[in-house]
C-alpha cells in the first residue's frame, strides 16, 4: 500500500512551497499515488493547475492515482474544474463525485498541449471568465466611436495576459529536450472579493535552463533567471536565427506582470526552487521544494480592468525607427 | 499598387494574440512585398498584443532592414495598437543596426 502524501490545507498561491512539495513528492515516489486531501479546505487556481499538471504527470508515467478522504465540499468544486479526470475517489463523502453549483463562477482546468490552440483558449477562458460576472451584459450595443462593449473591455486585458502567460509556456517550456511539455490553466473569478485569478502552469524546463546561456543572467540560480526574465528584453531567443520559426521580443511577461499591477493585482512566478511575487514575496522555495517547469498565479481586481491601456504597459524606450512610420 | 490584410478576420473576439496566428499572415505578406507592392494592415475594431505585432512586422524588419516600413501602412490603429507597432518597430530597427554595424 503506498503511503499517502497529504495536500495542504489552502492548496493556493499562498502555500506555493506547500503544494509544490506535496506535488513534487507524488510525482517522484514509486507506484501508485494516493493523495491524502483530508485536510484540504480551500483550491485557488494556481493549486488547481498545479493538481492537474501533477495527476497528468503521474498517470504519463503508468501510475494510477487515487485521492481519499475529501469533504463534499471540496470533492464537488474539483470535480466541477475537471481536476478528476482518471483519478479514482477513494473513501471521499458521500455524493462526492456529484456537481456542485458554485453559481458559474469557475472556468474548468483546461490542458493545453499546441502553440496552434493559444488563441482559442486564450478568447474562451477570457470571455468564460467575465461571463461570469452577472452585472456585464454581452449582447449590449457596442460604442460607437470604438465598436467595443463593456464587456470587450473586461475581456481584452484578460485575454492578452492568458495570450501571452499561454505563449510563453508554449513556447519556452518545450526547450532542452521537453518537446511533449504541456500547459494547465485554471481561472476563477470571486465576486464578493472582486478578484480575478489564473493559474498557468506547464511541466517544460523551467526558466533556468532557457536562459542559463543568456549574457544577462549574472549567476546559475533559478532565482536569478525569473528576475532576469521579468527584465524587458530579455529572451533567449531575440535573434531571428537561420533554421529557426521562433523569436521573442521578451516583452509579454513583463507586459503581463503590468496588466495585473495596473489592475491592483500582482503576478506570482515560480519555478525550479525560487519563487518571485511583483508585490515583494521574492526568494528560494522553503524545505527544498521545487517545480520542474514554471508555474504563474496572476490576480487582479475586476473593477480595474476596463481601465488598463495597453501603451501604458509597455517598458520605456527611447530609439524612434529610422524610417517613418505609415498610418493612415 | 498596394495589397490589402484586414485584421479583423485573424482575431479572436477584438484581439490578434499569438505569434502562431501572425505566421501564415507574414508569409502571404512577405510574398505580396517580394512582388514589388505595398502591403495595407487594417486595424479597424481589432487590438493586438505585442507578440503579435512583433511576430508580423518585427520579424520582417529583422529579416529586411528597417526599409521594409517604408512599404507597410497601417490603417484604422486604435492609440494602443499604433503604440505596440512604434514600440516593436523601434526596438528590432536599433536591434538591426547594431547587429549590422561594423
Amino acid at each position: 500500500m503506498p503511503t499517502p502524501v497529504r495536500l495542504p490545507t489552502y492548496l493556493s498561491i499562498r502555500s506555493a512551497a506547500e503544494v509544490v512539495a506535496a506535488c513534487q513528492h507524488l510525482i517522484k515516489s514509486d507506484g501508485d499515488a494516493v493523495v491524502d486531501a483530508v485536510g484540504l479546505r480551500f483550491a485557488d487556481p494556481f493549486g488547481l493547475a498545479m493538481l492537474g499538471a501533477t495527476f497528468h504527470m503521474i498517470r504519463d508515467q503508468g501510475r494510477g492515482v487515487g485521492v481519499r478522504g475529501l469533504s463534499t465540499d471540496m470533492a464537488g468544486y474539483l470535480n466541477r474544474m475537471d481536476v478528476f479526470k482518471e483519478v479514482e475517489l477513494i473513501e471521499c463523502a458521500p455524493h462526492a463525485t456529484g456537481r456542485h453549483d458554485r453559481g458559474g463562477t469557475l472556468v474548468e482546468l483546461t490542458r493545453l498541449d499546441s502553440q496552434g490552440g493559444v488563441d482559442d483558449l486564450a478568447y474562451r477562458l477570457a470571455k468564460a471568465l467575465v461571463g461570469e460576472i452577472s452585472d456585464i451584459n454581452p449582447e449590449e450595443p457596442p460604442d460607437e466611436m470604438t465598436s467595443f462593449t463593456a464587456f470587450d473591455r473586461l475581456v481584452e486585458p484578460l485575454q492578452y495576459a492568458l495570450s501571452e502567460l499561454l505563449e510563453n509556456a508554449m513556447t519556452h517550456a518545450r526547450r532542452q529536450g521537453y518537446r511533449d511539455a504541456s500547459v494547465w490553466v485554471a481561472c476563477q473569478y470571486y465576486p464578493r472579493k472582486g478578484l480575478i485569478r489564473l493559474g498557468v502552469v506547464d511541466n517544460g524546463c523551467g526558466i533556468l535552463a532557457t536562459l542559463r546561456s543568456h549574457p544577462e543572467l549574472r549567476r546559475d540560480t533559478h532565482h536569478e533567471a525569473i528576475l532576469t526574465a521579468l527584465r524587458p528584453r530579455i529572451s533567449c531567443n531575440r535573434d531571428l536565427r537561420l533554421g529557426t520559426d521562433s523569436v521573442n521580443q521578451g516583452v509579454g511577461l513583463t507586459t503581463t506582470c503590468r496588466i495585473a499591477e495596473h489592475a491592483g493585482g500582482r503576478l506570482v512566478i515560480l519555478s525550479g526552487d525560487a519563487i518571485h511575487s511583483t508585490n515583494g514575496e521574492s526568494g528560494t522555495l522553503m524545505a527544498g521544494a521545487a517545480w520542474q517547469g514554471v508555474a504563474i498565479a496572476l490576480e487582479c481586481r475586476r473593477d480595474q480592468l476596463p481601465d488598463i491601456r495597453f501603451r501604458e504597459l509597455l517598458p520605456p524606450y527611447n530609439a524612434q525607427a529610422p524610417v517613418r512610420l505609415r498610418f493612415e | 499598387m498596394r495589397s490589402h490584410f484586414s485584421l479583423g478576420q485573424y482575431a479572436r473576439g477584438h484581439l490578434v494574440g499569438a505569434r502562431a496566428t501572425a505566421m501564415p499572415l507574414r508569409e502571404q505578406v512577405e510574398e505580396a512585398l517580394a512582388q514589388g507592392v505595398e502591403v495595407v494592415f487594417d486595424f479597424s475594431a481589432v487590438e493586438a498584443t505585442q507578440s503579435f505585432i512583433d511576430e508580423l512586422v518585427g520579424v520582417l524588419v529583422l529579416r529586411h532592414g528597417p526599409d521594409i516600413l517604408d512599404r507597410l501602412v497601417f490603417k484604422s490603429c486604435s492609440d494602443d495598437v499604433r503604440a505596440i507597432i512604434e514600440f516593436v518597430a523601434a526596438d528590432r530597427c536599433d536591434q538591426y543596426i547594431q547587429s549590422h554595424s561594423h
